[in-house]
This record gives structure tokens, C-alpha cells and sequence, in this order.
């Protein structure tokens, strides 16, 4: 209930533009299958390379498929890769990152040390490190994205979780006498959990990114499933002719990330209830004070 | 300060030697055979005396610990090992590779380093009116637009379109302009607001009062005052980026069709190619941690304050 509550009012809080943007990928997503006017991979060689009309409104690609229909289409295999890259690296960031926040000591150390090796090679690096030597396909994508996630997840865990720790209530709780368990499973990790839910949510827009890049270079969602990096890779023979295709997946996919990026600034900025050391609280309440009396000056 | 770049230089042969364990784990994990996989593609119809005989070229029936100190010492000489699927010298590829990748890298760096500043500086010299509103516009479009993307824009406004500049693949130095563009976009767009924002910081700061008092021009004061105390948080956030050009330089790559290290690198990932794959992240793994290095060195030089701390 109270990583609801948290996630729920951190919502309210966030920019229209990113709720919107957000809402809608969302939204198509989940629905894809009832609102896509044609089957998306349904060809119609006598369509090919047609333009804009009012049966097919954003035109035709060059197998004569629906361009709208494969746009929506494509944000549902976004939306559902996305999720299970998150689900997967979070599961691990977050295990990993409160055992260390509440163990602390030589655990702590040693767990951070590997998460700082994983975070000192780019996650793309990773990624394509892990589908060279497992391959390509579709699982093997969620597990190299996830294994290049989980880092990040498992470094903001910690930080969060330190950061419960050192609430007077868990001193409350171990001096009544609370077992190490119950204050882990039904204070910490809850608390935990809806804190790095705001986060999983503004690093989706780097997810899907990531997805969309593999799939442009052929390592990641194999055709004919529609995604927008493979969409476009697979119009760029034609840009001359039909840039229609190759425009129109990009821009879809760049709206998705503005959104997510809105997002992330203020996640950033602190307009999110954002898990912060207390020092790092006041020296941006000190910025931002004096701020205030230079504007009024 | 000597001590300072000594205690970095351990650290980064520390995190080098773990790399290179984790490289050597990855390769040795992979699924399948590695024997069998070579025998067979010199003879389709390889027997289990072939594969021994693999087995034994290779030193793979030796004990682990072993192989890791034979193909370590190998890595050190920038013997890297035969490609599975090619049978060309890895090493070789790499070094014949990287001054493709480098250049790439260099000129998208002062596209990135020019439009920042350039972005960074309008903004800040009229702040909070229109221009920075404009420029705050361009910066989050630049830092959410998919590089390859923005290599397909910039190919059909400037090649298709306009017929100023070659398409894809090598043709004289005009070429280079595009895929310059390209992996410099996006780093552009995310140091501009670097300035931008170390811009407001620092004028809020009590020694630009004191300059304003003075009666110098806000000109003055972004120049003279303010873009010192920008430098060390730039330049940290510049050698990120060049990180970030060099993972783009995969993408761009073969975008454009040229023959760098991120384009071995994808060839390697997509035939399963062991040896290129785990060649090709040794060089970005060093590459990464002697990046770092040289930014950390480079930010204490050029910071005052963090030059008298460290020495």
C-alpha cells in the first residue's frame, strides 16, 4: 500500500508533456490488437510504397503493409520488451541493492565493487557483448539488456535503502524487538520498492532506446514483428524513394523517448520525491534559495 | 599531484586486470564447444581425433587457470587470437580498424565540443527569455533522437535532398562530414545543458555579486568569472561523452557503411564470433578506464581548488 501510495503521488506531481506522452505509448500499447485498423504484417504487394489515403491513412511500406498499423503495433513490442527488461534487471538491482543498504560492512563493499565494474562498460557495450556469445533472439535481447541494467538499478536501491535505514522508525522497530526479517520484507524492501519504481519508470525511455537501437542493427527483434528501429532499418534502402518510412518510425520512437527524458529531468531535479542524502537536500535548497533572491533582485 | 596520478594509475591496472578476467570468463562460458565449432568448419565431417587435435592447437584441454595466463600474456604482445569464423589475425583487424573508429570519434568530438558551447553560451546570455527557451527546445530534442536516426535525417536532407554531400560509404573527405554530424548531435545537445546549467549555478554564486557590484558587464562576467568555474565540470562531462561517441561509433558505423572497430565488433556479435567479440571489448573496456583516468588527471589540472587538495 505504501509503494502505491508513493508511486500515485509521485504521478500528480509530474510534467503534463510526460504524463501525456507516456499515457498515450502506454496506452497504445495495451491496446494495440483492438486498434490497429489493418494486420500489421498482413502485405499487399499492390500497396506498396502508396502514399497517404483515407483507408490507409499514414500510407503504405514497401511490401505494401499499413504503416500505421505496424506504428502502433510496434509501441505494443516495445512496451512489453521494455517491461521485461525492467522487471528482470529491477528483480536483481533491487535484491542486490537492499541486501547491501542493509547489510552494509564487507557486503555492502564487495556487491558495490561488482556493481561498479558493471557500470564502468556502457550498456550497449554489454548488451552486445552478451547476444555475441549467446546469440540472437528474442530472450537472449531481454537478457542482455537486463544484464546491463541491473547495476544502476542495484546502485539507486542501496542508496534508497541506506536512506530507510537511517530513519528513526527502524531504530523504533529493532529496539521493539522486530526480527532482521520482518524489517526487511515488510519495511525496507516495500519502501524500497516504490522509491526505485519512479526510477524504473524514467529509465524506461533508455530502455526502449537500447531496444530500438539492437533491432536497427538486426540483433534484436528479428522481423517481421514491427518495432520502430527495425521499421526504419528496413525503409532505409528506399529513403530516396519513400522517406516517408524511414521518417515516420523514427519520430514515433523519438516522441516516446522526449517523454521519458521530460520525465527523467524531473525525476532530476527533484520535482519527484527523490531519495537523496540530506546533505545533497540542503546544498540544492541553498542553490535554490539564492536563486530565488537573484530573480527577485 | 604525482601521488594523486599513481594512486589513479593503480586503481585503473586494478579494474583493467578484472576486466580482462571478466572477458576471459565470457568467452569461456559461451555455449557450445569451441573445438568443435573450429573443427568442423575446417572439415564439415570432423571426427573426434579432429577435435582433439583442435583441442590440443589451441591449448583449450589445458586447465583454465592456465589458458587465462597464456591468452593474457598473448593480449599483452596485441596477439589476440585467430577469428573462429574467418581465420584472419584479430589483432591485426583491430589495429588496421582503429584509425577509422578514432577519426570518427575526434571529429564528432569538436562538432560536439563547438555546437555545446555554442547552444550553451546562447542560452546563457539570454537566459530565461526566448533563445534559451528555443535552445532548451533543440537540446532535449537532440539528447532524445535515436542517432541513427538523425544519421537518416541528416543523409536524405544533405545527400538526397540537397546533393551537397555523399550518401553512404567513402568518397573523398567530404564524406566524413555527415557521420561527424551524426555521432556529434547528441553529445552536443547533452553538454550544451551542461554549460547551461553550470552557467546558472555559477552566477548565482557570491563572487559574481561582488562583480556585479563592481559595475562589470554581464558579458564580462559570463566570460571572465563564471566560464572558469565551468571548466573542470565540462571537461568531466566532455570525456563522458566521448565515451558515449565511441558506443555510438557502433551505431554510426554501419549506418554509413564504413569499416571501423564498431563495425568488426557487430560483425563479430553477429556470427558469434568469440575471439572478435571478446577482442573488441578488451580495447573499449581499456579504452573506457584510460579515458577515465586521463579526464580525472585533466580535472584536477585544470581545477585550482582540486589541484591543491590532491598534491
Amino acid at each position: 500500500m505504501q509503494s502505491i501510495k508513493a508511486f500515485a503521488k509521485a504521478v500528480a506531481a509530474l510534467p503534463r508533456a510526460a504524463v501525456f506522452t507516456i499515457g498515450a505509448f502506454i496506452l497504445l500499447g495495451l491496446f494495440a490488437p483492438y486498434i490497429t485498423p489493418y494486420d500489421p504484417n498482413a502485405q499487399n504487394l499492390l500497396m506498396a510504397g502508396e502514399g497517404p489515403s483515407l483507408a490507409h491513412w499514414l500510407g503504405a511500406d514497401h511490401l505494401g503493409r499499413d504503416t500505421l498499423s505496424r506504428l502502433i503495433a510496434a509501441a505494443r513490442t516495445s512496451l512489453v520488451g521494455v517491461c521485461l527488461v525492467l522487471l528482470c534487471a529491477h528483480s536483481i538491482g533491487i535484491v542486490i541493492g537492499t541486501i547491501a543498504g542493509y547489510r552494509r560492512g564487507w557486503t555492502d563493499e564487495v556487491l558495490m565493487r561488482v556493481v561498479d565494474v558493471g557500470q564502468a562498460i556502457p550498456s550497449l557495450i554489454v548488451s552486445l557483448a552478451v547476444i555475441g556469445i549467446f546469440g540472437v533472439s528474442y530472450w537472449n535481447m531481454i537478457l542482455a539488456l537486463a544484464l546491463a541494467w541491473w547495476p544502476s538499478s542495484a546502485r539507486i536501491s542501496r542508496a534508497v535503502a541506506v536512506n530507510v535505514m537511517n530513519k528513526p522508525h527502524m531504530e523504533a522497530l529493532r529496539v521493539l524487538g522486530a526480527s532482521p526479517l520482518r524489517i526487511y520484507f515488510v519495511h525496507l524492501f516495500p519502501a524500497t520498492l516504490g522509491a526505485v519504481l519512479v526510477y524504473a519508470t524514467a529509465d524506461a525511455g533508455a530502455v526502449a532506446l537500447a531496444i530500438a537501437t539492437l533491432s536497427f542493427l538486426g540483433l534484436g527483434i528479428q522481423p517481421p514483428t514491427p518495432e520502430w528501429g527495425q521499421m526504419l532499418v528496413d525503409a532505409l534502402p528506399y529513403l530516396e524513394a519513400d522517406p516517408r518510412q524511414v521518417i515516420l518510425p523514427g519520430l514515433t520512437l523519438t516522441l516516446a523517448v522526449v517523454g521519458f527524458n521530460i520525465l527523467g529531468e524531473a525525476v532530476a531535479l527533484n520535482r519527484v520525491p527523490k531519495p537523496l542524502g540530506a546533505r545533497l537536500v540542503a546544498a540544492r535548497r541553498r542553490i535554490t534559495a539564492s536563486w530565488a533572491t537573484e530573480t527577485r533582485s | 599531484m604525482l601521488v594523486f596520478i599513481a594512486k589513479r594509475a593503480r586503481n585503473a591496472v586494478l579494474l583493467l586486470f578484472l576486466a580482462s578476467v571478466l572477458c576471459f570468463t565470457l568467452v569461456v562460458s559461451a555455449p557450445g564447444n569451441v573445438a568443435i565449432l573450429i573443427a568442423e568448419l575446417r572439415t564439415p565431417t570432423a571426427t573426434k581425433e579432429d577435435i582433439a587435435k583442435v583441442e590440443e592447437e589451441l591449448g583449450l584441454n589445458k586447465p583454465l587457470l592456465e589458458r587465462y595466463g597464456f591468452w593474457l600474456q598473448g593480449a599483452l604482445k596485441g596477439n589476440l587470437g585467430i577469428s573462429y569464423k574467418t581465420g584472419e589475425d584479430v589483432g591485426a583487424a583491430l589495429r588496421s580498424r582503429l584509425s577509422v573508429t578514432a577519426t570518427l570519434v575526434a571529429g564528432g568530438a569538436v562538432v560536439a565540443f563547438v555546437l555545446s558551447l555554442l547552444v550553451g553560451f546562447i542560452g546563457a546570455l539570454w537566459a530565461h527569455r526566448m533563445p534559451d527557451y528555443i535552445m532548451r527546445g533543440i537540446a532535449l530534442l537532440g539528447a532524445s533522437t535515436p542517432s541513427f536516426f538523425v544519421g537518416a535525417l541528416l543523409v536524405y536532407a544533405f545527400s538526397v535532398n540537397w546533393h551537397l554531400l555523399p550518401t553512404f560509404g567513402f568518397s573523398g573527405p567530404a564524406s566524413w562530414v555527415l557521420p561527424w554530424l551524426t555521432l556529434g548531435f547528441l553529445p552536443a545537445a547533452v553538454l550544451s545543458r551542461v554549460v547551461r546549467v553550470g552557467f546558472e549555478d555559477a552566477m548565482a554564486k557570491p563572487y559574481v555579486l561582488t562583480a556585479r557590484s563592481k559595475g562589470l558587464s554581464q558579458t564580462r562576467i559570463l566570460f571572465r568569472d563564471a566560464l572558469p568555474n565551468i571548466a573542470p565540470t565540462y571537461l568531466n562531462a566532455l570525456g563522458t561523452q566521448i565515451g558515449t561517441m565511441v558506443v555510438g561509433a557502433v551505431v554510426v558505423e554501419p549506418l554509413f557503411a564504413w569499416q571501423g572497430l564498431g563495425d568488426l565488433f557487430l560483425a563479430g556479435v553477429r556470427f558469434r564470433d568469440f575471439m572478435v567479440v571478446q577482442a573488441c571489448l578488451l580495447v573499449f573496456i581499456t579504452f573506457f578506464v584510460i579515458l577515465n583516468v586521463v579526464v580525472d588527471i585533466g580535472i584536477t589540472l585544470t581545477d585550482p581548488r582540486l589541484r591543491r587538495q590532491r598534491s
